[in-house]
């Protein structure tokens, strides 16, 4: 826990501050006044069911849905109501759930799409994504649609990393891989973060999650139940018994 | 065999000018997210503005095919904020709405020019821009300078713009958008500012196949841009809807098929031919030869 001690002390200002936000789809209420914070270099998990918000408070954050009351701040600067693409400049990216690969463009192809914004430095970031991802670099010529469930989850992810990414946001990243996958695809997202990326991530499989993240906030049917370090939730006896199976 | 290679050749430079407008159908269909069938009425504007350009510059060749690039990105430039506004007010991309919108401006500008050019007659284009004389004449066949220009033309323009989309930045957020529009904006592709590019394309495209007819028809009237508008719509469901490859194919297919009934049956027969064949093909691929792109 000495790793914890230390961010509590690098905690001064949050990376990203989402303030009471409620987003609705008509009549249908999907976020209830959430409010999280992110600080710089943590993993911070969000836990729940599926149907939680979890997806609607990734998107929000990036900017695809407009709340209707609440404040998102990244950096300091107010970016609800900001359009996606200049919150990907500004360094937010998103990992979407199910990858979000465009399967009939070649690999190298999604790795610049993920740098469309950053073309300058493309070689740089390219040469560094495919050193991490190597299996990448062979298969760079290949249609996407070829790639394997966690080939293609790698894709994401390094297609996230090519805009030069503060924040990196990955939405239920273990869905529909064989376990032995997922523990890799974790196993990216922590050496990710001590290469200094800040990591939001929503995950089902809150065991796994919670062993690689610093805090977690646990989502029920649009609000907070639930908030702390990864330790406090592991041991909480409502979360053991709704999501770690005990 | 002289009356097969002529029709060929005649099959290929109308069959170029097919591909170009389904591109141009295409390229809004997939990156704006509009049907717009009436493409070809703006291209047939720009053909009038090309006659008229000409008429005023004493037949300046360079002036009148700018004009008609200009006017044709300047059209779709004008026409793009409106579909944009429909779709922005349901939230969603609506694609039927937009047909009407499209609708609507074809049957503007064929009013427009029935009243405002040449007091509705067919206009003339000057032997400057059709050339007059065959350029060789062999038995039967007899090469006229348009032809070959528009074939070379269109050979061209249509490799530049299948670079542009394979190798280039705004090409490769065309296809992102094209395949996954949703995915495309959550990877940070700006959706309207790139649909504006394909706005600005399709009217390059459309610009230069104004030029191309010119050279290849020597006339144009009001009812030209629907007619061709049909020929362009069919072409393109036949293909494969927003299937850009499968467009280049049924494309020449069809200006090839056109010629040779033209030169073994009989001129007056080919459009009903040529509509026979896509029938048939839609009867049998309900989803287009090549497979739908959206």
């Amino acid at each position: 826990m000495e790793l914890n001690r230390t961010l509590v002390d690098e905690k001064k200002t949050p990376m990203l501050r989402v303030e009471e936000l409620s987003v609705s789809y008509g009549q249908i209420h999907a976020l209830e006044k959430v409010s999280i914070e992110v600080y710089p270099h943590e993993i911070v998990v969000l836990i729940g069911a599926n149907g939680a918000g979890k997806t609607t408070l990734l998107s929000s954050i990036l900017g695809v849905k407009a709340p209707t009351s609440g404040n998102v701040f990244f950096e300091g600067k107010k970016i609800d109501r900001v359009p996606v693409d200049r919150n990907v400049r500004e360094g937010i990216c998103l990992v979407p759930e199910g990858r979000g690969v465009f399967a009939s463009m070649s690999v190298l192809d999604n790795l610049l799409l993920g740098a469309h914004h950053n073309l300058v430095n493309k070689d740089k970031n390219l040469a560094r994504v495919y050193e991490w991802f190597p299996i990448l670099k062979k298969r760079k010529d290949q249609v996407a649609k070829t790639l394997s469930g966690g080939e293609r989850q790698m894709l994401a992810i390094a297609r996230a990393l090519m805009s030069a990414p503060k924040l990196i946001m990955v939405d239920e990243p273990s869905i529909g891989l064989a376990p032995i996958i997922v523990n890799d695809i974790f196993d990216i997202l922590v050496m990710l973060n001590k290469e200094g990326y800040t990591v939001l991530l929503s995950e089902q499989n809150a065991f796994k999650a919670l062993k690689c993240a610093h805090r977690g906030y646990v989502l029920e049917t649009g609000t907070i139940a639930l908030s702390g370090t990864s330790s406090l939730l592991l041991n909480d006896p409502g979360v053991k018994a709704a999501y770690l199976g005990a | 065999m002289q009356v097969f290679i002529a029709q060929i050749l005649n099959g290929l430079s109308i069959g170029s000018v097919y591909v170009l407008l389904v591109t141009g159908f295409n390229l809004l269909l997939l990156v704006a997210m509009i049907i717009h069938f009436s493409y070809p009425q703006v291209v047939v504007f720009s053909m009038y503005i090309i006659w008229l350009v000409l008429k005023m510059t004493n037949n300046n060749l360079l002036l009148g095919i700018l004009a008609g690039v200009s006017s044709a990105v300047l059209f779709n430039f004008i026409s793009a904020p409106l579909f944009q506004k429909i779709m922005k007010n349901r939230e969603e991309v609506d694609i039927n709405a937009t047909m009407v919108l499209s609708m609507a401006i074809g049957w503007i500008i064929t009013d427009v020019l029935s009243h405002a050019f040449n007091n509705g007659l067919p206009i003339q284009f000057p032997e400057e821009i059709t050339g007059s004389r065959p350029l060789f004449r062999i038995g039967l066949i007899s090469i006229l300078p348009g032809q070959v220009w528009a074939l070379s033309i269109g050979i061209i323009v249509v490799s530049g713009f299948f670079i542009l989309l394979y190798k280039t930045k705004a090409g490769r957020a065309f296809r992102a958008i094209a395949e996954d529009p949703a995915g495309a904006r959550l990877v940070g592709i700006p959706l309207v500012k790139t649909g504006f590019q394909s706005y600005a394309l399709s009217g390059v495209l459309g610009g230069l196949t104004a030029v191309l007819l010119a050279m290849l028809f020597h006339s144009a009237s009001p009812g030209l841009g629907e007619q061709v508008s049909h020929k362009v719509l069919a072409v393109s469901i036949v293909a494969g809807l927003g299937n850009l490859t499968g467009g280049l194919v049924v494309g020449l297919a069809l200006g090839i098929l056109e010629a040779l009934v033209q030169g073994y049956i009989s001129g007056n027969w080919s459009n009903a031919i040529a509509f026979v064949v896509m029938l048939i093909v839609i009867m049998v691929k309900p989803k287009g030869l090549f497979g739908m792109k959206v």
